[in-house]
């Protein structure tokens, strides 16, 4: 099966084609230029598509980053992913941002501290345990202070903690040495992890693919009276 | 201070917008016909936005170079405000942010905010404060 992903959850945004039986990524882009994504996301898939001699008729399925996630970034890829889907009919896989951010760590035996920042000393958060070639979930995806997180992360004691996500530097900074921060080329979400992610089994129709926004805790929430 | 026309509301908007940093939120509050967006228009001037500013009342967001211009008279929660996109725009570049008196924890938002509160004494006569705060 040969998937095309998508992201634009954050600040970077990126497009792969992933031949998931042979676990090769066949070609890969990514910009980072504070152009909105509206503008680079479609161009940088039709031009990498082009540079591996391919179409989007070659490809089985799609895959995206469907959140946590900056809310504009986050529509732009969904509504990206599910036009090209719903117009040839394939299927579609929405990945954690976070889950996909955890595949980065692939090989290594840590546990992924995945984080994006949610501003205000908040961050998007997930812990996974990775172990070579698997990924165990240990956390649901959150909105989280960085003090509530540093209690967690000082129970986990058996392994090495790696941040990766656009918030690591943020944690990083926050817990300084007790923890280790993943290199800037891998660091960051990017549509390869994303298709690696993608489970066979969570694929959908088009029209069944959403957006899941995380939101801050209740108590910053009161509506209006 | 205070104003006494609505030429007199947009120079105290564009003395403010003079003295703005590249990614201040300015939180306008005030009635309708305020001058709210006169008041926009003066900080526009003063940033060196050239564009001619008009309300974004119905397109929630007004977007030109280093300025955002907010209308949230139709938005009502946090919620709501967090699905049109608004914490994206934070740090970008200048935030002017009108009827920001719907949203009432806005301010938690964000780490440092003007608030400019213009207060009608009459029918030409305007009452304008502007607060900094740094959380």
């Amino acid at each position: 099966m040969t998937i095309l992903g998508l992201d634009s959850s954050a600040v970077s945004a990126s497009c792969a084609v992933v031949d998931k039986e042979l676990g090769k990524i066949k070609a890969y882009g990514s910009v980072n230029v504070k152009i909105t994504h509206s503008q680079t996301l479609l161009p940088l898939a039709e031009n990498i598509l082009k540079a591996a001699k391919l179409s989007l008729h070659d490809i089985d399925a799609f895959a995206v980053s469907n959140g946590p996630g900056s809310f504009t970034g986050l529509r732009i890829s969904v509504s990206a992913v599910k036009g090209m889907a719903f117009a040839l009919n394939k299927p579609v896989c929405g990945v954690s941002t976070l889950l996909a951010l955890a595949y980065n760590l692939l090989g290594r035996d840590a546990i992924a501290c995945c984080v994006m920042d949610a501003r205000r000393g908040e961050v998007y958060n997930a812990l996974f345990d990775v172990c070579g070639g698997n990924v165990e979930r240990l956390t649901p995806d959150r909105a989280i202070s960085l003090a509530e997180l540093g209690g967690e992360l000082s129970q986990l004691t058996e392994k090495e903690i790696v941040f990766v996500g656009d918030g690591a530097e943020l944690a990083h900074d926050y817990f300084e040495e007790t923890c280790s921060i993943a290199p800037e080329i891998t660091r960051y979400q990017n549509a390869a992890s994303v298709c690696f992610a993608a489970d066979e089994s969570e694929f959908v129709p088009a029209k069944k693919l959403m957006p899941v926004y995380i939101r801050k805790p209740q108590a910053e929430r009161e509506r209006r009276p | 201070m205070l104003s006494n026309s609505v030429e007199e509301t947009v120079k105290a908007g564009r003395e403010l917008g003079g003295k703005l940093k590249n990614d201040d939120a300015v939180l306008l509050y005030g009635e309708m016909g305020a001058g709210k967006t006169h008041f926009v228009k003066g900080m526009a001037l003063g940033l060196g936005v050239t564009a001619t500013i008009t309300s974004p009342t119905f397109a929630l967001v007004n977007e030109y170079k280093g300025l955002y211009h907010f209308d949230l008279f139709r938005i009502n929660s946090l919620d709501d405000l967090y699905a049109i996109g608004f914490c994206d725009y934070i740090g970008k570049g200048v935030l002017a942010v009108e009827w920001s008196e719907n949203i009432p924890n806005l301010e938690r938002e964000l780490d440092d905010y003007y608030k400019v509160k213009i207060a009608k004494k009459g029918e030409n006569a305007r009452e304008i404060t502007i607060d900094y705060t740094r959380t």
